[in-house]
């Protein structure tokens, strides 16, 4: 089977993100596809994945053809495409085709027809389930269409599971796995915070806000633990936005506790650090759901939207975690997240009435229900698996 | 060309050689990536009928329709009876066929209605972005509440239910967006 998957950045990381670990994980798969990559932006694909060259209009990398999205009919992605036309064309988040390959996939001396998936964000709100393989319509009726939405439930396409997530996953299920993981990104890192391996490690991932609640909120957790009540805090601010206002936070608090600035990680090295946290923060998409499939406590940062539309996500998705865990545990958990997604906007001075404490407190209570989360979704199966079944059933 | 946030109930549009006609709007879902909505589509050629959805983006080819201004002379059971105010020929369209547009049209409306005829036979209609219908039916209204800000269910003179705010009562005259049967306003 020959898969085209086509991804355009709209901004930050998370649809190249997405992307290339479904690459991945189809290509780990027993009868992998023959996949080809059509990317708009090759320089944020570099800084997940190192290998990639941002200049190049054409690449091999893991067995896969790359190609830069920008071209026209007379460029070698087209002269590519039209020595071996599309077959079956992943969509990743509805994001077109480039004008080369659409006059190629359309061509009506293209008799052996085309199938294009459009491969959905990722949500917790019901319509996932009401989306999810519902056929759609191009112009042409030799050019089908289809719809495949990841989700965390059984009735949609899952969580993408590659090989390499897992193992760490695997690796930092063990105490020893995880404090030998701890070592080496600490070493990666150059940090030398005393204690550093066996503090509280707290991350965060989200888009630009004031932390000055969150930051007071670890430095109260870290002073309990002169009292057995909490732990020494170490703090990971992600690159980004939101590492600076985490910063900016820390050091006006008076810096309560060791805080590390994070270099941009490639993609493999993200997913160790958050197997490694103790708490996420996170946003966006692919680092969803990894905080959801790592079994660890996070808080999820929804992008907001006009009316705060946000909101009804924010609410599906706890609807989604409510089952497995205690009232009074998640009570706190839920509160968090409300309070942490309720704004119109986002940027360094936007304030939010959350209150993290509560939910440090009643770690131990919340740590059970966040793995059988995370086990539920294991149960789900892997997306890129799903996919393929999925695709064998309808070419 | 035709895309899909164009589209409403009695749009049509192609796929290959086969006419597509909008019967109802299903429901829609946004994202960052944009809008996807469920559409229940009829192929004007074969009669046949599906649900399918599509993304914001997808690019269709219009076709070619004669639309005339008809007015909708009487209802016989599931049969639309549509007149042309000129030469009085009488046009008939079924209530499936009209699709959710079947529920913002009446008889006793005095105003014309687009008919679209696909090679020669009426196949949907296009009624105004703005119509005025009335409640047959809904709980009583609630005294003070004019803010419009929470809704109840009403059925129309239509036989349609719709959202409306509280303090509409039974033989209030509204105004309803037919692009998605959202209430607009109480009729002056």
């Amino acid at each position: 089977m020959d898969i085209d998957i086509l991804c355009k950045v709209v901004d930050n990381y998370g649809d190249i993100g997405l992307a290339y670990r479904l690459a991945r994980s189809l290509s780990e798969l027993p009868a992998p596809p023959r996949l080809r990559l059509v990317v708009d932006d090759l320089a944020a694909f570099a800084l997940l994945d190192p290998a990639i060259d941002a200049d190049a209009a054409v690449q091999l990398r893991r067995g896969w053809e790359v190609y830069r999205w920008q071209g026209d009919g007379s460029g070698e992605a087209a002269a590519a495409f039209r020595a071996r036309r599309p077959r079956i064309v992943l969509e990743c988040f509805a994001c077109g085709r480039p004008d080369w390959l659409e006059d190629i996939i359309f061509d009506p001396r293209f008799q052996e027809g085309c199938l294009i998936v459009d491969l959905e964000h990722l949500t917790a709100e019901k319509y996932a389930e009401e989306l999810h393989r519902m056929p759609s319509l191009t112009r042409s009726s030799s050019v089908r269409k289809t719809i495949f939405l990841p989700g965390f439930s059984p009735g949609t396409g899952g969580l993408v599971m590659d090989g390499s997530f897992s193992g760490s996953r695997r690796r930092a299920s063990t105490e020893t796995g995880r404090s030998e993981l701890r070592r080496e990104i600490l070493a990666d890192l150059g940090c030398s915070a005393e204690g550093a391996a066996d503090r509280f490690w707290f991350c965060a991932f989200s888009y630009e806000r004031d932390y000055s609640r969150i930051v007071a909120a670890l430095a109260a957790f870290d002073s309990l633990s002169a009292r057995g009540g909490g732990r020494p805090v170490l703090a990971l601010a992600a690159a980004g936005g939101s590492g600076d206002c985490l910063a900016e936070a820390w050091a006006e608090a008076g810096e309560p506790f060791p805080l590390v600035a994070l270099p941009f990680l490639p993609q493999e090295r993200w997913d160790e650090l958050l197997l490694a946290c103790d708490f996420s923060i996170v946003r966006g998409e692919d680092s969803w759901a990894r905080a959801a499939l790592s079994g660890r406590p996070f808080l999820w940062q929804a992008y907001p939207q006009e009316g705060r539309q946000q909101m009804v996500k924010v609410a599906a998705f706890l609807d989604r975690l409510r089952p497995h865990f205690a009232s009074a545990a998640f009570s706190a958990l839920e509160e968090l997240h409300l309070a942490f997604n309720d704004r119109g906007s986002d940027g360094p001075a936007e304030a939010g009435r959350e209150s993290l404490l509560p939910v440090l407190s009643r770690y131990s209570e919340l740590l059970p229900g966040f793995r059988a989360f995370s086990a539920s979704l294991l149960e789900n199966g892997d997306l890129a698996s799903r996919l393929l079944t999925f695709l064998s059933e309808i070419v | 060309m035709v895309v899909t946030s164009q589209l409403r109930t009695g749009s049509v549009f192609k796929v290959g050689n086969d006419a597509l006609v909008v019967q109802r709007i299903l429901g829609q879902k946004t994202g960052r990536s944009g809008m996807v909505t469920r559409f229940r589509v009829k192929n004007i050629v074969s009669g046949q009928t599906s649900d399918v959805a599509l993304d914001a983006g997808e690019k269709f080819e219009s076709v070619d329709l004669d639309i005339l201004q008809m007015k909708l002379s009487y209802v016989d059971g599931a049969t639309y009876v549509f007149m042309e105010q000129e030469t009085f020929e009488q046009y008939e369209i079924s209530k499936e066929d009209l699709g959710d547009n079947a529920g913002y049209i009446s008889a006793e409306d005095d105003y014309p209605i687009e008919i679209t005829f696909y090679d020669g036979k009426p196949v949907g209609v296009t009624p105004p972005i703005l119509v005025e219908r009335t409640i047959t039916y809904c709980e009583p209204g609630v005294k003070g509440d004019t803010s419009g800000k929470t809704f109840k269910p009403a059925t129309l003179d239509t036989g349609i239910e719709v959202s409306v705010p509280l303090f509409c009562e039974i033989g209030t005259r509204i105004k309803l967006d037919t692009r998605d049967g959202t209430f607009v306003e109480r009729a002056k």
